[in-house]
């Protein structure tokens, strides 16, 4: 029996990993989002104690939802407003004249480097070897109730951890930091819910929601600042300079 | 009420001074304030006296009240500090919003909340390193960005391996599943590398070289000593919290004091090679970082009271030695872009606290750190003399380091020019330019630094009632005894 939840998270989690574009990552994000809080839903780890559009949900589960589309928005939001620029007003000649030639730059750095198929490489590999380690890991080193569970909080950290080693630019490190902070998310839910293990708590889980959406704030205040500042947000040009 | 005083105060304050930044003085005086009100309010809870709130339990022990008065403290230098030293706009309300979040940590017992706090704290101190001053007319630096991202990224995956550990430490059990490995060992290493990713432990140090080099000094002193700190004080309370991870993985301590050893020698070694002031600042606190979580790693009474006791001492000597930074590298009216080595000439004062900093962390009596060396070093020897003469190593080491520095930088013959040139033929003297008058170092700041070398002395000649305090809280740790 085909679990499509967890199908969902596997696949938007190495959809992130591989590609680039953000419009295809920031997607994904969301659709991460959304396969986890189902997940969550279907698994029960809390008793349902809503009832939305017919189907019976826990508080949890909304709010991990809503906590993951605001996620999403965040970074959407940064990111559809890139062009924008802000503060420029009390910047001197000097900075004027050096944003100038941060946009020249990373126009000569856009036109220079077309779509190569060899950039994938690394992340697919990558993705291949994280695969093979949490369709392993669950066996060798079980920690959660059911082996579903750990190859999905497993396969969520190798990920996050690959996709922040093999990052480009500084958006793809906040997803492979989001996709960590969802895998350690669903940990919690699902270990410290089983009878042997202490309960779930409010604070905890309240705090995790909140540490998400600071984390996305902070990528995308670091990635507004990035980008005011080198017209790019490739990692090459900030540590190249 | 009073807990929840002490957490929420700073942070409405922190929003109040936000919405007021741009009024400098204005805010600073505010946040002073806040900071003496925190001071009281903390002196008033009651010790050990648990108080449950929304489920949670919040209790105060004796060590985490020094450690919060010494806090609080350290935001009030950094407060009078900003009053001359350059920070950023927004650095009084992010300073207000750690202190909240650093008195909330050590008000909790809650592994997984304690987690999510310092993490929070991490994201919040990046905001504080790509500051920039009010109205400035400069970009932020590119180098300032690339040490944000890399602390944010570092801080992130350490409360991601935290969490994981105390998850698995929910689940537990000791002694089950005979003829398996213990789990203890890998619930063991989890926390190991989280903590020295947040301690700064070579090699989980480089956010932290990054951040000496990049940030503000301010900023900087406020990151390396509060966070770095409270982060070694949950780390004791996990210990404490879960002794059995200590006793079920005996052979990982020698693994753990092995790698304090070579933290501490390494940033030693590395200080060597160093002739700039932050580099060698960095790594000077590096191997004091060490040679910390050595004494915690020796898992005895006497190299924990040397750790905490450290602790304390490296939280005093890294806010005299970022203030003294500060100082240095202001303007002086002299030719910029010109590498000084008269520094304690031109600013005697900031010149006497960087010094007097270095040496305090090398532990030379008698200033404070050589308490907190001796007992660290009487920990190794316990061990062995293969333990003992590679911290010493290390600490010959990193006191050469601070001399090259202080010969190169510091120490040298006053390059403020000489006797006027006789006036040429025709001159008058309305003619010639004003003789350039240096201005000296601005008074509050000096004084703070006066003050904070004095602090440094004066904990040196008379430790006995911080180890009086320091003595009592380790006599309380049951996981020592059981060890």
């Amino acid at each position: 029996m085909i679990n499509w939840f967890l199908l969902g998270i596997g696949a938007t989690a190495a959809v992130i990993l591989l590609f680039r574009d953000w419009r295809l990552t920031f997607s994904a994000l969301l659709l991460n989002n959304i396969s986890l809080a189902l997940f969550l839903a279907q698994q029960r780890f809390v008793a349902p104690d809503l009832r939305l559009l017919g189907l019976e949900v826990s508080t949890l589960v909304v709010v991990k939802l809503i906590c993951g589309i605001a996620v999403t928005l965040i970074l959407t939001i940064t990111a559809l407003t890139f062009s924008r620029e802000y503060g420029l007003e009390n910047l001197d000649e000097f900075g004027l004249a050096e944003l100038r030639r941060a946009a020249r730059a990373a126009q000569r750095q856009r036109a220079s480097t077309p779509f190569q198929l060899s950039d994938y490489v690394v992340p697919f590999w990558s993705g291949v070897l994280a695969l093979l380690a949490s369709l392993a890991l669950p066996r060798i080193y079980p920690i959660a109730p059911s082996e579903g569970i750990d190859f999905a909080w497993y396969w969520l950290t190798l990920t996050g951890l690959l996709t922040i080693a093999t990052a480009s630019d500084l958006l793809k490190i906040g997803l492979g930091l989001l996709l960590c902070a969802s895998a350690i998310d669903l940990l919690y839910t699902a270990v410290v819910s089983t009878p042997e293990a202490s309960g779930l708590n409010v604070a905890p889980l309240t705090l995790l929601s909140a540490f998400n959406i600071l984390l996305a704030l902070a990528i995308a205040y670091l990635s507004g600042l990035l980008y005011g500042r080198l017209k790019t947000l490739e990692l090459s040009a900030l540590y190249g300079r | 009420m009073t807990y929840l005083l002490l957490i929420f105060f700073p942070m409405t304050m922190a929003a109040s001074t936000f919405v007021l930044r741009r009024q400098t003085e204005l805010v600073i005086f505010a946040a002073l304030g806040t900071v003496l009100a925190q001071l009281l309010i903390a002196t008033q809870i009651p010790v050990d006296d648990p108080t449950r709130f929304l489920g949670i339990t919040l209790t105060l022990s004796p060590l985490n009240r020094v450690f919060m008065l010494l806090f609080l403290t350290i935001g009030g230098f950094a407060m009078i500090g900003a009053w001359h030293l350059p920070h950023g706009e927004n650095f009084i309300p992010i300073a207000l919003l750690i202190l909240s979040q650093v008195c909330t940590v050590l008000l909790l017992q809650d592994p997984f909340i304690t987690t999510l706090l310092l993490a929070a704290t991490g994201l919040t101190a990046v905001l504080a390193i790509v500051d920039l001053p009010a109205g400035a007319s400069n970009l932020v630096g590119t180098q300032a960005i690339a040490a944000a991202l890399k602390y944010l990224v570092l801080m992130s995956v350490a409360a991601v391996l935290m969490y994981i550990a105390f998850v698995l430490t929910d689940i537990y059990r000791p002694g089950e599943l005979p003829g398996r490995i213990s789990p203890a060992r890998f619930i063991l290493a989890l926390l190991v590398v989280g903590f020295a990713l947040r301690l700064a432990l070579i090699p989980f140090h480089t956010w932290l070289t990054d951040l000496v080099d990049r940030a503000e000094p301010l900023v900087a002193a406020l990151i390396i000593t509060l966070l770095n700190t409270t982060s070694l004080l949950v780390l004791i309370l996990v210990f404490q919290s879960y002794p059995n991870l200590l006793l079920e993985s005996e052979g990982a301590h020698g693994v753990m004091r092995l790698g304090a050893i070579v933290s501490a020698l390494a940033g030693g070694l590395l200080a060597v090679g160093q002739a700039a002031l932050r580099r060698t600042l960095a790594y000077l606190i590096l191997y004091d970082c060490g040679m910390v979580f050595y004494g915690l790693a020796s898992v005895s009474s006497i190299g924990l009271a040397g750790a905490i006791f450290g602790a304390l001492n490296q939280t005093l000597a890294v806010t005299l030695l970022f203030v003294s930074l500060g100082l240095l590298e202001r303007p002086d009216g002299r030719a910029p872009g010109v590498i000084r080595r008269d520094l304690l000439r031109r600013w005697p004062v900031a010149g006497a606290g960087f010094l007097v900093g270095g040496l305090v962390l090398i532990g030379l009596p008698p200033l404070n750190g050589a308490i907190s060396q001796i007992l660290i070093y009487q920990a190794a020897a316990q061990r062995g003399w293969d333990e003992l003469l590679p911290l010493v190593l290390a600490t010959l080491l990193a006191g050469v380091g601070l001399a090259r520095v202080a010969a190169e930088r510091l120490l040298g013959p006053s390059e403020v020019e000489g006797e006027a040139e006789p006036p040429l033929l025709g001159e008058i003297d309305l003619d010639r330019p004003a003789p350039r008058r240096l201005a000296p170092e601005p008074r509050s700041t000096a004084a703070l630094t006066l003050v904070l070398l004095v602090l440094c002395l004066g904990i040196g000649l008379y430790p006995q009632a911080l180890l009086a305090t320091i003595d009592e809280a380790i006599r309380g740790l049951s996981f020592l005894r059981a060890l």
